[in-house]
């Protein structure tokens, strides 16, 4: 082909045609990239961060995804004290139980139960989606603000773990300890302390035990459900009996590295950093102790003749959960020297309740409530 | 729901269905706040006004912002939120309310008449409905005369339908919304994007989907048991100190712009 100016001309015509042509065909695409994405409006929350400030102005984030740990279990099953040596590791705060988070909880599941008010709320864009958001929200700020920032945060309130299902899915990296005892000795406990919960009879040990076996039998369903990986059944008596080895394998379970201080949260009450008591919770005046074995047996004898008779039939999670139902008290080990010294200091009458700590001594002053 | 139906119609705002749970956390929220000694535990739980201000500022953010379409203006109309006033506009410092006002008697005669159940009103009696409507609206009216007239603003509902484009151009003032002529035709705009959207289960669904009109004013007059209009002032003081006479029946509540006489006779 010979080169003519004619040629030449043509050739840088039609490539000048297709860069205009290019540029505006690109232009057209993000042309209606923009109006797309108008047509899909999203948005935004004006501060991504969430954040907590220490005393020494530390900062800490958190978020749905931190690695949460929920404590729960019947009441007077070891719950307080379970918290209580956690709070003694220097990266982890548990504190006091903030009583709204299982209301909200059972508020939530009142909701979802009823299928006609779920059909109403689908209705009014109001689905699970949007409640789960709002539910994250509402309890990430409840645990994050009520105590000291802290690397990990925990929290403790009984009966949330009858939510542990739901919570699993709400805060995907949490785990859940769930504290374990023989009913026996948690109602025997609720009867002569008068710690009121609704839905207990403190009048009737058979009562108790019946609602006793109903709770920890959701408790107990839902975590064997979420799994072995993020649900560990903790076992009071021997928590309490070998101290060293449980919490060792407790914070092997929760991925967190040792430290002593668990082995001696008595030590760090009311210290920064520390253990956080509230004077008003039941559990307050025993926790204030080192780990002992006061409580383990003090239901022997006080059990009446007929329940202990029809014990098996009353409470088949007592078999299940590996006491037996017929022996009086079972035997649950032998402990630790460490747990027989502090038994022996706390006998002498070493630990007394400081003033600070010193709650009313109305019977009815604290009611924890079941949904 | 008309009120909310005519801002959906504004193409910057989004107020959506009611949630139904809003008010029901702010009532429960309530309840831990009034009893001392609830208070009392709370705080010894570290559970202090701040922390429970700060969770409920992320609850209802996130049912408001997420049960419907994005938008730059979000609202939101659940009818008993309102009891909480005070608390809403400390926890939303830059929220802005609208007290919807309306003669009580019209009020209840339509929740007897269309068996709204609403929970403590007895839809067996006019009296005790007028009862609890003037203790609600009580309620709702001090707290909005609390946070003042830069926040809150009342509209009468016989007002928003005789004269609808004056006193949305107020509404939107008082908003700093700037005007848009769809806020008065909020009725072409049901179900679509950017527009109204309704809910199957709420009760004033088939009154909005018409545009603004004045069939519902007077309904009421003839349906009031002799003895409660003999008694009217005393069972609800709140419609003299709303500027409704009790003993009108009807009240002369003012004559509808023609667009609305238009609009009526269309329905």
């Amino acid at each position: 082909m010979r080169v003519t100016t004619r040629r030449v001309l043509l050739l840088v015509g039609s490539v000048a045609a297709l860069m205009v042509t290019l540029h505006l065909g690109q232009q057209v695409l993000e042309c209606q990239q923009v109006l797309s994405e108008r047509r899909h409006r999203l948005m935004r929350p004006e501060n991504e961060e969430l954040v907590m400030v220490d005393a020494n102005h530390v900062e800490y984030r958190y978020s749905k995804d931190m690695p949460l740990i929920f404590i729960g279990g019947v009441p007077r099953s070891g719950t307080t004290l379970m918290r209580a040596m956690l709070d003694a590791h220097p990266e982890v705060r548990c504190g006091e139980e903030t009583r709204i988070i299982p209301r909200v909880l059972a508020m939530r599941q009142a909701w979802s139960k009823s299928g006609r008010e779920k059909m109403r709320l689908d209705e009014a864009g109001v689905t699970d989606a949007v409640l789960d958001a709002a539910m994250q929200a509402f309890i990430l700020e409840v645990i994050a603000k009520h105590g000291e920032p802290a690397r990990y945060l925990c929290n403790k309130d009984p009966f949330t773990l009858k939510s542990s299902v739901y919570l699993s899915r709400l805060f995907p990296n949490s785990k859940f300890l769930l504290m374990v005892r023989d009913g026996r000795a948690s109602v025997h406990s609720m009867i002569t302390r008068k710690v009121t919960i609704a839905g207990f009879d403190l009048n009737s040990y058979r009562d108790c035990l019946t609602k006793w076996n109903k709770a920890i039998e959701v408790m107990y369903s839902q975590c064997l459900e979420i799994g072995r990986a993020r649900c560990l059944p903790v076992y009071y008596e021997q928590l309490v009996l070998h101290p060293e080895q449980s919490m060792h394998n407790i914070m092997r379970f929760l991925d967190i590295s040792w430290s002593d201080t668990v082995l001696h949260h008595e030590e760090l009450i009311g210290k920064p950093g520390g253990v956080s008591l509230s004077k008003i919770e039941r559990s307050t005046d025993q926790v204030i102790k080192p780990v002992n074995m006061e409580a383990l047996s003090k239901w022997i004898g006080h059990i009446p003749g007929d329940v202990l008779q029809d014990m098996a039939h009353i409470a088949p999670m007592l078999a299940r959960l590996g006491y037996d139902p017929y022996a009086n008290p079972p035997n649950y080990g032998h402990p630790d020297p460490l747990v027989v010294n502090n038994t022996h200091r706390v006998l002498k009458g070493d630990y007394k309740t400081p003033a600070n700590l010193k709650g009313h001594l109305q019977v009815t002053q604290n009611t924890s409530s079941p949904h | 729901t008309l009120m909310r139906a005519m801002l959906d119609a504004h193409p910057a705002v989004r107020c959506g269905e009611e949630t139904r749970v809003i008010p029901r956390i702010l009532a429960v929220k309530q309840m831990w706040a009034r009893s001392s000694k609830e208070k009392m535990r709370l705080d010894e739980a570290g559970v202090t006004d701040e922390v429970l201000d700060s969770a409920m500022q992320a609850f209802l953010l996130e049912i408001i912002v997420k049960h419907g379409e994005p938008a730059p203006y979000l609202c939101n109309k659940d009818p008993f939120a309102l009891k909480s006033l005070t608390y809403l506009a400390r926890i939303f410092p830059n929220a802005k309310f609208l007290l919807m006002v309306r003669d009580g008697r019209a009020s209840v005669h339509s929740m007897i008449s269309r068996k709204v159940t609403i929970a403590g009103f007895d839809l067996n009696s006019y009296r005790d409905c007028l009862t609890k409507w003037n203790r609600a609206i009580e309620t709702m009216y001090n707290q909005c005369m609390e946070v003042g007239l830069q926040r809150c603003m009342l509209v009468h509902y016989e007002q928003l339908v005789l004269h609808p484009e004056r006193w949305m151009r107020t509404l939107l003032k008082f908003l700093h919304i700037p005007w848009n002529q769809a806020v008065l035709h909020h009725e072409e705009m049901i179900g679509k994007a950017g527009g109204v959207s309704l809910s199957k289960v709420e009760r004033s669904t088939d009154q909005v989907i018409k545009p603004v009109n004045v069939e519902a004013l007077s309904k009421w007059v003839g349906k009031i048991p002799a003895d409660v209009l003999q008694d009217m002032p005393v069972i609800a003081p709140m419609l003299a100190k709303l500027g409704y006479d009790p003993y009108a029946n009807p009240p002369n509540y003012g004559k509808p712009d023609q667009k609305v006489v238009e609009n009526t006779r269309r329905v």
